[in-house]
């Protein structure tokens, strides 16, 4: 199972790539706005100021509250997706995407639902890797100190300016030194909306198993 | 408690799967054991034969694609074996020749019948599934109740969430019930279920949570700090001679357990004086020596059978209680529910849902003896039943939408196993054991907050 084998050297894929897959956060300013946020990055429709977050359709200082109750908020519907257990057959011609389970776990129920014929491999859908990440991703952006280092995933929006950037032109965006100043300025702000994902970190299997499986603890 | 801390979010397929697989095994003993069938006399329903055999597999629907939100029909029905019993298939079963029945998705079954064709099993007859005992107390013990009680009633106020209405966030009307608690219902106990502070809310999903005029001047950054701000000051009005039990939803904010079953609150975090006890959901605890059961996970609304003749007939409630008695778990279907969202562009959006974390659905048992009142809070409207002398309660919602709704206050008359009456039967006259009667005993009343 490959899932479970330990990642060669995880921390050198960029966070581009290693959450591609991962959602957005997107926050809802007093105003009504929505925007994704996407850390302390160039953004057409908010700006990290040093007092936090900053609506750009209003200029509205987005409270702690208002931010980490989004974050909380989006976690949760992540780890009820996760439970909502859906699994997927391997085989293509079979198609079989369903919430019932075999008592094999990863045998097919196949489209006759008579558990045989199909000898496709059932996995859950949203797996506990995806959630994991997806988590990691939530926590990255309030690093403020991968922001500083501009390692944080582009947003969307942003592609454009980023091709253009690779095709040797002046990266467009925040200095350095506007960077670094942000950063600190916003580092225990940030520090508590990674509070609120550490709060799942502490329950997540994910982030234990290794260890234990390693060192055959209890 | 220990066995309630694992780790969520690490759910594996064959863990599941094991599970699912001893729910249908277990049962096969208990009914092999129950009717003195022998074990030769079970065959696998999935292979064609001649001759009745029994067998024992979950009610499942005939199509990987059934949504779960559906109701079964009688010709729909699929019965999953055991990798034991019949290598994990599935068998189309024919139940137009039972008088009455009542299935519903994930309900462990044992049956009479045959399969002429290999292609259907024709159910002749129903097991009936025993229950499991009545819990017991001996004399001494009982005296001892009767005593603390001096001679009055134990009285159990029950509420659960939400405490807020559904369009806004604010408890003035849980802090107006804080101050009638204390002043004019005086229970000994109240159990109060969550959420406290859904995070399904909407208020939470656009962050106008920040608000709530109790935090005007406050400095909250989060919603656990939301909780201790606002919702721990009501609490704590709790007169201190209360017992405060409270019980957790996995739509609970400031749980970060969010899997049924689910681990309690920590008291101390929530910064909750000692006459408050956090416990897991679902559990069972004593008040006296009334074995209480509860689970925070919609049962009524879940469990939505296929059902003919007299047992159709019967308050659905009953019927459901009746069903999680004989099933022995407090949240028996499976899969479990799951409540979506269409968007105006036809997408699906996941809201929430039953949130079942599979392989630890063990906790979610009723082991050894039944309880003398289940209490599960449910969407639907409130009421309270006696099934198998087990009194079962929905108190309904503390607030239904933007109305305020229920609560339930639950009486029980003090054990006196000096007098002879109906109150408790005594059932061993050298160990002096009693059953309860709880249901003999006890006042149930629905209360409008
Ligand atoms: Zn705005
Ligand atoms: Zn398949």
């Amino acid at each position: 199972n490959g899932d479970d084998l330990l990642q060669p050297l995880e921390s050198c894929i960029s966070d581009a790539e290693r959450f591609k897959e991962a959602a957005t956060l997107e926050l809802t300013c007093t105003c009504g706005a929505h925007f994704a946020f996407g850390g302390i990055q160039e953004s057409s429709y908010y700006t990290v100021t040093f007092s936090g977050i900053q609506c750009s359709s209003c200029g509205t200082q987005l409270s702690s509250l208002r931010v980490a109750s989004q974050l909380e908020r989006l976690i949760r519907h992540h780890i009820s997706l996760y439970y909502a257990g859906w699994v997927e057959c391997d085989d293509v011609s079979c198609g079989v995407h369903t919430r019932q389970v075999s008592v094999y776990g990863k045998r097919c129920i196949g489209n006759t639902g008579r558990s045989v014929g199909c000898k496709g491999v059932i996995s859950y859908v949203y797996t506990d890797r995806e959630l994991y990440n997806q988590l990691l991703y939530l926590e990255s952006l309030f690093d403020v100190d991968k922001a500083r280092r501009q390692e944080l995933r582009p947003l969307q929006d942003d592609t454009e300016n980023r091709i253009r950037s690779d095709s040797g032109e002046t990266k467009k965006g925040i200095s350095q030194s506007t960077l670094d100043a942000l950063a600190e300025q916003n580092r225990d702000t940030f520090g508590a909306f990674q509070s609120v994902v550490q709060k799942y970190f502490e329950q997540c299997g994910r982030r234990y198993v290794d260890m234990a499986s390693l060192f055959n603890f209890s | 408690p220990k066995k309630y801390q694992f780790r969520t979010m690490r759910q594996k397929l064959l863990d599941t799967a094991d599970v699912l697989d001893e729910q249908i095994d277990s049962m096969a003993k208990t009914l092999q054991k129950h009717h003195k069938i022998a074990e030769s006399d079970f065959g696998n329903p999935c292979i064609a034969s001649q001759f009745s055999v029994y067998c024992c597999g979950r009610i499942v629907p005939d199509s990987p694609f059934a949504p779960v939100e559906l109701r079964l029909n009688p010709d729909s029905l699929f019965l999953e074996t055991s990798r034991l019993g019949g290598i994990g298939q599935r068998i189309s079963i024919d139940v137009q020749s039972l008088a009455e029945y009542s299935f519903f998705p994930g309900q462990i079954v044992g049956f009479k019948g045959k399969n002429p064709s290999g292609e259907r099993f024709i159910v002749e007859q129903v097991l009936d599934i025993p229950y499991l005992g009545a819990p017991v107390s001996n004399k001494t013990e009982l005296l001892e109740y009767k005593t603390n009680l001096d001679g009055s009633s134990m009285k159990t106020t029950v509420l659960s969430g939400p405490y807020t209405p559904s369009t806004k966030i604010d408890y003035s009307l849980l802090e107006s019930f804080v101050q009638k608690l204390n002043t004019e219902i005086k229970p000994h106990s109240v159990i109060m279920f969550g959420p406290f502070l859904d995070i399904t809310h909407p208020s939470i999903r656009d962050g106008s949570i920040e608000s709530v005029p109790e935090l005007q001047g406050k400095k909250v950054a989060t919603l656990d700090n939301f909780f201790r701000a606002v919702i721990t000051p009501i609490l704590k009005k709790i007169d201190s001679r209360i017992q405060v039990i409270l019980i957790p939803s996995t739509r609970d904010s400031i749980s970060s357990h969010a899997a049924y079953p689910q681990n309690s609150f920590e008291r101390k975090s929530l910064q909750l004086p000692k006459n408050f006890k956090c416990f897991p959901n679902p559990c069972s605890f004593q008040l006296n020596e009334c074995l209480i059961g509860v689970s925070n996970l919609d049962s009524f609304k879940d469990i939505k059978d296929v059902n003919r003749g007299k047992i159709g007939d019967l308050n659905r409630f009953d019927r459901i209680a009746d069903h999680i008695l004989q099933q022995r778990r407090y949240y028996p279907c499976f899969p479990g529910s799951l409540k979506t969202r269409k968007g105006p562009d036809g997408t699906v959006e996941h809201i929430c849902g039953a949130d079942l974390d599979m392989p630890y659905m063990g906790l979610s048992e009723l082991y050894d003896v039944l309880p003398d009142v289940l209490i599960i809070p449910s969407e639907m409207r409130y009421f309270v039943r006696v099934v198998k002398n087990v009194v079962v309660i929905n108190p309904g919602y503390f607030l239904t939408g933007n109305n305020a709704g229920t609560y339930v206050t639950l009486s029980v008359k003090p054990p006196n196993p000096e007098v002879d009456d109906d109150d408790l039967t005594c059932i061993n006259d050298d160990d002096r054991l009693y059953i309860h009667n709880i249901w003999k005993r006890a006042r149930v009343d629905i209360i409008n907050v």
